[in-house]
């Protein structure tokens, strides 16, 4: 315990002895969050939208303001165009353009349709480069229409749904976006910290020290690797704080839940770094590796932005080797459900499986480099 | 020619390290194929609740469709109604659907279950899906019903969906994670440069030279640029092969894009290896970028709707101007008069930056 302290206690000077770094750490993911808490968001508004008009009656220009007074669309109404064009190539132009995200036709024949009782068409052109987006205007027009007709037809109560939202009352995506970026942003924050650690001693020969010394090799990794809890513990304080005080966001569970699990998470990242670090020859390679793991998949595999139930088994089981897919389920099951303890027992074990094994691996490797050293 | 050896010489740097070079090559190609895989599949299975309270054969029928749907997963479906509070707490359900008997006055369309959509509000995005879709499901069967009484609805909506007529988002994710890589590797190795030749003194040896610092800074940043143009097409290609995507517009007009989006990134790079004083810094300034960067890009959320306040920020995000030219030149198979705009901002802002990062570049050299 002597020997783990004292390797701590030099890492700690390391980390203290360049404050500039060290303040870089702690600001950088806190602009972060504010940044992107603001600016992610899957909510769509103003669609741009064309509407060619050419009924030009009473009943077109009623299903029209269903459309404008939507502020979910914003409409431009391309009926008549200026140039000697008709309004069709018009707004296929705008539409390629990118200036129009679809637009919507009615032809000269709605309002007399209607009247008759015949079935009566509208057009929607929508730019499907997007698909997500496309997918989404879509489902707008089509609850657009319906209501149209519920209103202007016999067939008033054909379809009644109501829709309440749980947990979440105003629909913000910050609530959901927000405790995911503290989950996201931790992985590669600890990943990154300890990767560095043990590489930056291989490159600058100090390592030697360490191999000569008279510590076990789990004491060299498991001290270097416990003063990072502190600044990485601290970290998640700030961010967690940040997010509760800034973005107003709940927190329903219970704090000390909460943290337990985030130190488990913590040390999970750490290791995964220090890992990296003992198999790397250089703090280049070291940091690459940790980016190019942690980055991408903790943003995409992780169900940070995307569902996890929508991926193909294969890769529902590479999601179980991303740390992030856990802590992701964890934190916004206590934040936003006011989860408790009983519900993330998998969860938990995972991390804690995760820990042992990174730092079992990490200690074998410098354990092999030791004996070829000697 | 003094150039000329100088380039060699740094490329022989690059070259020399077999590791940098997989973690180049291998390691995105890897990454673009897995990740491909994750935003080829559109949002499916989604775990859902039926509460049935109505015993009318309609209700019966809509269910069943739902259930044979692969849009939803349906975990249970109960006939008496819960606390749906609990099950959301409990379960990992996104949205309940309670069908019973409407309890308005009766008429003409009475015998359609009403509906309610209760939705979990953690993923509110799943849940706003599901919804679409429910809505959708529900919408059709009414419509096959009334067809069947030799009904109709009055107003029929008819989509066509241009550029993109089957919704894949492959398409352009794929070359747009292409992207996304590209801008973390390169923009990586080029800031840990520099403050790693700070660290050991080599750059004094340089500077020492004949070279002008002008010329020492294209030795810095062209050898990168060749070798994230390579890994770009290698990138680009395997995607269109695996994903069996086709490049519609011109290849030309991507490799322009691209060259000035490397040099974007590749000054910018240096920049943060100017500025900071040890790799760490440089590696936390760069995946700071890299982060906002990748986020705010566009590829996965709309970046129309950022906040005023934060619009700057993407306005001068030159991933995003690539993974417009992508999604053009893909997708919609535009030529260069389509997006020349994104050219010239693009351009502009390699300008701003390579300047900036030249003038500090030689400020630290002559210091």
């Amino acid at each position: 315990m002597k020997r783990i302290k004292a390797v701590t206690a030099k890492e700690f000077l390391h980390i203290l002895r360049d404050p500039r770094s060290l303040l870089i750490v702690f600001i950088l993911p806190v602009v972060m969050i504010f940044v992107l808490g603001y600016s992610l968001s899957f909510d769509l508004e103003n669609i741009q939208t064309g509407l060619i008009d050419y009924s030009q009656s009473d009943l077109s220009r009623r299903l029209a303001n269903k459309f404008s007074q939507n502020n979910i669309y914003q409409v431009k109404d391309l009926t008549h165009p200026q140039a000697q064009k008709d309004g069709v190539t018009h707004a296929e132009e705008l539409l390629r353009s990118g200036k129009i995200k679809q637009y919507i036709m009615i032809p000269p024949d709605f309002s007399q349709r209607m009247k008759r009782n015949q079935v009566s068409f509208i057009g929607a052109v929508i730019d499907g480069s997007d698909s997500n987006i496309a997918n989404i205007i879509h489902q707008y027009n089509q609850r657009v229409v319906q209501e149209f007709i519920q209103e202007n037809t016999r067939f008033r109560d054909i379809l009644d749904i109501h829709t309440k939202l749980f947990f979440n009352p105003e629909n913000k995506s910050t609530f959901f976006i927000v405790p995911g970026l503290a989950a996201v942003i931790m992985i590669m924050i600890t990943a990154l910290l300890t990767s560095l650690s043990v590489s930056r001693e291989k490159e600058t020969g100090s390592i030697e020290l360490l191999f000569i010394s008279p510590l076990k090799s789990a004491q060299i990794i498991i001290g270097k690797t416990a003063p990072y809890v502190v600044v990485a513990l601290l970290e998640g304080m700030i961010i967690v704080l940040f997010g509760r005080f800034w973005f107003h966001i709940p927190i329903k569970g219970n704090l000390l839940i909460l943290l337990f699990f985030a130190l488990l998470y913590i040390i999970t990242g750490l290791s995964m770094g220090i890992t990296i670090s003992t198999i790397a020859s250089t703090q280049k390679v070291a940091m690459m590796v940790s980016l190019l793991a942690t980055l991408l998949p903790s943003i995409l595999i992780s169900g940070f932005l995307f569902p996890l139930e929508s991926l193909t088994p294969i890769l529902r089981a590479v999601s179980y080797v991303v740390p992030a897919t856990y802590f992701l389920e964890i934190i916004r099951g206590i934040v936003l459900k006011g989860a408790s303890w009983s519900d993330f027992i998998t969860e938990g074990l995972a991390l804690m499986g995760f820990c042992i094994l990174f730092l079992a691996v990490a200690t074998r490797k410098f354990n092999q480099e030791r004996k070829v050293k000697k | 020619m003094k150039l000329f050896f100088l380039l060699k010489k740094e490329l022989i740097e690059i070259l020399r390290q077999k590791e940098v070079l997989a973690i180049m090559f291998i390691a995105p190609i890897l990454q673009t194929i897995v990740l491909g895989y994750v935003v080829k599949t559109d949002v499916e299975n989604i775990p859902v609740q039926i509460v049935n309270l109505s015993e009318s054969p309609h209700a019966q029928r809509l269910v069943q469709r739902v259930v044979h749907s692969s849009l939803f997963d349906v975990h249970k479906i109960t006939k008496r109604p819960g606390n749906t509070k609990e099950l959301f707490q409990k379960g990992k359900i996104t949205a309940v659907f309670v069908l019973r008997d409407s309890r308005k006055e009766p008429s003409e369309f009475r015998p359609y279950p009403e509906i309610q959509i209760l939705m979990g509000g953690v993923d509110a995005n799943t849940a706003q899906i599901a919804a679409g879709y429910f809505n959708g499901v529900a919408r059709n069967y009414i419509l096959t019903d009334l067809e069947n009484k030799g009904l109709s609805l009055p107003v029929k909506n008819k989509t066509l969906i241009r550029y993109n007529p089957n919704l894949e988002s492959i398409n352009y994710m794929g070359p747009g994670i292409v992207a996304l890589l590209l801008t973390i590797t390169s923009m990586f190795l080029t800031s840990i440069g520099v403050v790693r030749e700070k660290e050991q003194q080599t750059l004094d040896t340089l500077l020492i030279s004949r070279l002008t610092p002008f010329e020492i800074y294209l030795g810095k940043t062209l050898p990168m640029a060749l070798l994230g143009i390579l890994e770009m097409f290698i990138g680009i290609g395997v995607v269109m092969v695996v994903f069996h995507i086709s490049l519609r517009g011109s290849l030309g007009a991507l490799l322009l894009a691209a060259v000035i989006f490397l040099f974007a990134i590749l000054s910018y790079a240096l920049l943060i290896s100017i500025i900071s004083t040890s790799q760490q810094q440089a590696l936390f300034f760069s995946w700071f970028s890299m982060v906002i960067f990748i986020l705010l890009s566009g590829l996965f959320t709309p970046v129309e709707n950022v906040p005023p306040a934060f619009h700057w920020l993407a306005d001068i995000n030159p991933l995003r101007y690539l993974i417009e030219i992508i999604r053009e030149i893909f997708l919609k198979g535009n030529g260069i008069a389509y997006f020349y705009k994104e050219i010239f901002i693009l351009l502009g802002i390699t300008g701003v930056v390579f300047s900036l990062s030249l003038l500090n570049f030689k400020r630290m050299v002559t210091k």
